[in-house]
């Protein structure tokens, strides 16, 4: 048995050794944990436009991720009224950094809808110009959200890419993880013809307007529910900012 | 989300034991009889509910950057948890020899198997996830630690009355009891979707 | 003389290879199993095996956690007060698996944001600290070590076989590369490119309950063939 001072001091020796090798540990890999998040997050923006603009998302390194960004986008932050804010005006609401992949969408889902600001993407390739716009709701377990790249008509969606926090593996993840699912947004439009807003709608059983609706997920009817519901809400606070690009 | 929401959701629709499956290692070996599984149960819901509100001040306040010492400290995150666990499991174990030796003969051997339920540290890792307040994550510990009683005792009649069956020698006990939580898991997946509102 | 000899060798150089050190290798593998025979750490046995890559990046890091432990606690068995024996123990674990969850996180990020909490959940996983208890607190660091990578194989081998069954007849796939079924833009393309194209996923193995269907089957295939396991009581 040991007494009490032994303890006292073993304890005290361990938890210095453990805190020192952790906190050297975590500061030293921190500019790659960042970087990794970064190119993370860039990727899923990339994702939805990878279709369109012919990027190969299985091969694409890291580099490539960096230099489409630094080349091909550019990043605005727009507010509910469709006006473009600038980078002092974001860097007030407590994002770093100002651009359009430093707002945080978790943040902005809990504010009232007059006071959220928009991230929006703007690629230019080498034809064609796409709007990517950021979207998030609720999926069956829990936040879902997704980037939602339009063409330059801002009516024709060029491709989707969603994710999620914890749907269920097979069933509600795979919005995420089946092409044959988010795929199927290529090619639809926001708006009837006569200019009413409809979104696209996820309809169980089988898209009947083809235009405006695909194919729901059998077994995960309140996912794909959910991502119906997030592109709805999602897309319609763009409108205002879709309104003044049209003119 | 109103507390009672929380509760009644961490319990049935998002049940640790048959919808995550955590705390499996006790919940195969300790089911073998009902009372055993109810004097395990008992304790979990205890632990859960104490353990996860003093997770949330330490999250909260402690490793934050916006707690007390300012700083990013979330690397620290695992070690803390798992120590206000232990810890908090041996100090109840102590109170409860003390104070009532008849609750502690039929608690008290599982109170250190508690220290390594997965359902306990899973817990307070959801609730990170979860983004809960203070509230909601002593409902939420509540609620989990009643759900996941429901789950074993309710696995261990079903073990009982198992014994007088006919099952492949070599499927006996253990891999008859993982049968059983499979298809209780897919029972209780109907009840998955649930909002109540 | 020359035999006292060689024994006090065994016995003193921890450095060797030999039955013993085999034994504890392999025996986990099978008479041993800390999944299909000790019934320890099954909860990440459930939720990572969807897919083959979870399964192999958990199975590595497992491995690390139960070996690394292993030794530290073994090399400190003599310090650490026996009062704290359990805190300071996981404390050890939850140091390593933090390392280890840093690690994962700076090679490779899509890894670490899928297995997520359950990374955090290898400090319950009974395997690490139920070895720590029953061996590396009364044997050598060198043989702790092979201990630890033994238990963390056994854990390992069975998580990578039940993801194997799952992702196939779940997925269609083996770590990820498409094997039976219709490749995933069928509905788009309707081209069958992929042998056995009639054949459709079956979704019940991706679901978490199926996982311990798998695991159930595994324990019955494995008593029936070593009898020795039967479970008499």
């Amino acid at each position: 048995m040991h007494n009490t001072g032994y303890i006292i001091k073993f304890v005290l020796i361990m938890t210095t050794i453990v805190a020192v090798v952790l906190a050297s540990l975590s500061s030293g890999l921190k500019s790659v944990h960042d970087k990794n998040e970064a190119i993370y997050n860039k990727k899923a923006i990339l994702g939805a436009i990878a279709g369109s603009a012919g990027i190969d998302m299985a091969k694409v390194s890291d580099d490539d991720v960096l230099a489409i960004f630094k080349d091909n986008i550019e990043q605005v932050v727009v507010d509910y009224e469709g006006n473009i804010l600038t980078p002092e005006k974001v860097t007030a609401l407590g994002y770093m950094g100002g651009k359009a992949e430093n707002v945080d969408m978790a943040k902005e889902i809990k504010k009232a809808e007059k006071d959220r600001v928009l991230p929006v993407y703007i690629y230019s390739g080498d034809t064609e110009k796409l709007y990517v716009l950021t979207v998030r709701g609720k999926g069956l377990w829990d936040e879902i959200w997704g980037n939602i790249a339009m063409k330059s008509d801002l009516n024709t969606i060029a491709g989707v890419a969603f994710d999620h926090k914890g749907e269920t593996p097979g069933l509600g993840a795979e919005i995420k993880d089946n092409p044959g699912f988010y795929n199927q947004f290529a090619g639809k439009k926001i708006f009837k013809e006569d200019g009413t807003y409809v979104s696209v709608d996820v309809v169980k059983g089988g898209a009947k307007d083809l235009v405006h609706d695909v194919d729901g997920i059998s077994g995960a009817t309140i996912t794909a529910d959910g991502v119906a519901d997030m592109m709805y809400k999602g897309l319609n606070l763009y409108r205002p900012y879709i309104t003044t690009i049209k003119q | 989300m109103d507390l009672l929401n929380i509760f009644v959701k961490s319990a049935f629709i998002e049940n640790l034991a048959l919808a995550y499956f955590l705390g499996m290692c006790s919940f195969l070996a300790v089911s073998k009889t009902v009372k055993t599984a109810f004097g395990l149960g008992l304790a979990v819901i205890f632990v859960l509910g104490i353990t996860m509100p003093i997770n949330w001040l330490i999250n909260n306040y402690l490793l934050t950057d916006s707690g007390i010492f300012g700083i990013d400290l979330t690397f620290l995150r695992f070690i803390l948890f798992i120590a206000v666990i232990a810890s908090m499991v041996q100090l109840v174990e102590m109170v409860v020899e003390k104070f009532s030796p008849s609750l502690y003969n039929s608690l008290g051997i599982f109170l250190p198997l508690i220290t390594v339920n997965c359902a306990i540290l899973g817990g307070s890792l959801f609730m990170v996830s979860k983004e809960y307040n203070f509230m909601e994550s002593v409902s939420f510990g509540l609620g989990g630690g009643f759900g996941w009683f429901l789950a074993i005792v309710a696995i261990a009649a079903i073990r009982e009355k198992m014994r007088y069956s006919n099952v492949p020698p070599a499927l006996r006990g253990l891999g008859m009891a993982f049968l059983l939580t499979g298809m209780m898991g897919l029972a209780f997946m109907s009840l998955m979707g649930i909002d109540l509102g | 003389m020359a035999e006292v000899k060689e024994l006090v060798v065994k016995k003193g150089s921890a450095i060797g290879f030999g039955k013993e050190e085999k034994k504890l290798l392999t025996d986990p593998l099978n008479d041993n199993n800390p999944i299909t025979v000790q019934v320890l750490g099954i909860c990440s046995a459930l939720a990572v095996t969807t897919g083959m890559k979870n399964a192999f990046v958990m199975a590595v890091a497992v491995i690390a956690v139960t070996a690394l432990s292993n030794f530290t606690v073994s090399l400190l068995r003599n310090a650490i007060p026996k009062q704290v024996r359990m805190i300071v123990q996981l404390v050890i674990i939850a140091f390593l698996v933090t390392i280890v969850e840093l690690t994962l996180k700076a090679v490779s990020y899509d890894s670490y944001k899928q297995l997520s909490v359950f990374i955090g959940l290898i400090i319950t996983n009974c395997i690490v600290m139920g070895r720590l208890e029953a061996y590396a607190m009364g044997n050598t660091p060198y043989k702790s070590l092979l201990d630890g990578i033994g238990n963390g194989m056994g854990y390992g081998i069975i998580l990578l076989i039940v993801a194997a069954i799952r992702e196939f007849f779940g997925k269609g796939s083996l770590w990820n590369y498409k094997i039976i079924g219709n490749t995933s833009d069928f509905l788009i393309n309707t081209t069958e490119s992929t042998m056995m194209g009639w054949y459709a996923n079956n979704n019940l193995m991706v679901l978490f309950p199926s996982a311990m269907f798998v695991i159930a089957v595994l324990i019955w295939a494995h008593r029936a063939w070593n009898n020795k396991l039967i479970d008499v009581s």
